[in-house]
């Protein structure tokens, strides 16, 4: 790391594990806020599905494969992922869920992606996989973090891989002469971890790294949303600010900056 | 064999004749082409944004045999080299699917439908657009 003398000890050893890991999870900044999106998202499967919303939404989340067949799993995504960001204090208490984490990764003037994505994993299907990739290679700026949030415990192929940070380098280096992304995840799934995650907590991780999905081997549903955030003065790729991004928190020195003009009228 | 399911969408983050589309509008386009033409649309996977890399369509291809099908977003996500082109036509028909681009409204289902691309991605290669 570099100058770590202006952090506190806390934010220097965060920081450390986000460079060494590519990724940090720590309990939910704002856990009733959690909940009230978990309690929401399983009201808003319950009325897709035309049942009685459920006082433990936990366990209809995790069941939701005993309720939905995979042909109609897309139409539930949508349903629930449209709601949820239909919901003016949805984004808001999305981003409390990590804020800290964020500030000392990413910074405190932010733009947030505009739409928070959910994934839904039924055990056994084979549908809804992400291929290997970094976000970067599909248009993702390299300065830009994912804010990774399960609404139900994530472990071994009911969660997400990563590859580590030493690794990544290397692998990309040999990437070029592999004929698609399914034979790159060969080549890297010695090394890709997946990422043991109790529902309460979030994680934020290194979206250049390699990631991906396979298969839910697990009895239950994987239920996670994920969102990116980046330093609003960043440099941005193919996701534009504006029609990805947008501001969430711009200072006044900021404001009064790109407002300002040098005096004019000089003709010398 | 497993039953078949619908079309894959296939969108990209490299711009196209030197013009961008944001991914959401990309997938707009496929979602709004697959309805009129009555396809079931499924989720888009999004191709590499280096130059030179079709890693992803390659993936799609390996679906094909679960896959009624792939709708590009446009024909001039293909590669350049038409022998690599013809490849790709080859596995589509080979497996007995078809192939779409939403923004040119063109479906090949057959050797027939062959010279219809490749004559738009030639006559491209050579005029000159104001």
């Amino acid at each position: 790391m570099t100058d770590t003398d202006f952090l506190e000890p806390d934010e220097q050893a965060l920081a450390q594990r986000f460079i060494d890991d590519g990724f940090v999870t720590t309990p939910a900044d704002d856990r009733a806020g959690l909940d009230r999106i978990q309690r929401r998202a399983a009201e808003l499967a319950a009325d897709y599905l035309k049942l009685p919303h459920s006082n433990d939404p936990y366990a209809m989340l995790d069941t939701i494969h005993t309720r939905v067949s995979v042909d109609d799993l897309n139409g539930l995504r949508l349903h629930v992922f449209n709601g949820l960001n239909a919901e003016p204090w949805f984004r808001p208490t999305y981003f409390r869920l990590a804020r800290s984490t964020i500030e000392i990764i990413v910074g405190n003037e932010l733009c947030m992606q505009r739409r928070v994505n959910l994934s839904i994993q039924l055990p056994g299907d084979t549908s809804s996989l992400l291929a290997t990739h970094s976000d970067v290679w599909s248009g993702d700026s390299p300065f830009e973090v994912v804010v990774w949030v399960p609404l139900v415990n994530v472990h071994r192929t009911k969660s997400m891989y990563l590859l580590p940070p030493s690794l990544n380098g290397q692998m990309q280096d040999r990437m070029a002469d592999l004929r698609s992304a399914e034979e790159l995840y060969r080549t890297i799934k010695p090394h890709a971890t997946f990422i043991e995650i109790p529902y309460g907590h979030v994680m934020l991780f290194n979206q250049t790294l390699m990631h991906g999905n396979r298969v839910n081997e697990e009895p239950g549903t994987r239920w996670s949303m994920n969102c990116r955030f980046k330093s609003i003065m960043s440099p941005y790729a193919d996701k534009r600010f504006g029609e990805f991004f947008e501001p969430i928190l711009l200072r006044p020195a900021t404001r009064v900056g790109m407002q300002y003009k040098l005096p004019g009228g000089f003709h010398g | 064999m497993a039953e078949r399911t619908g079309h894959r969408g296939y969108i990209g983050a490299r711009p196209l004749n030197g013009s961008r589309t944001p991914q959401h509008v990309q997938n707009i386009v496929i979602r709004d082409y697959a309805r009129r033409k009555n396809l079931q649309y499924l989720l888009s996977a999004a191709e590499h944004t280096m130059p030179g890399s079709y890693m992803v369509l390659e993936d799609i291809l390996d679906e094909l045999p679960q896959l009624r099908g792939l709708i590009l977003y446009s024909i001039f996500m293909l590669p350049p080299d038409e022998a690599r082109r013809r490849q790709i036509y080859d596995r589509v028909l080979r497996e007995g699917c078809d192939l779409h681009a939403a923004v040119e409204e063109i479906t090949l289902s057959s050797q027939k439908d062959i010279q219809a691309i490749e004559d738009i991605l030639l006559v491209n290669k050579f005029a000159t657009i104001l």
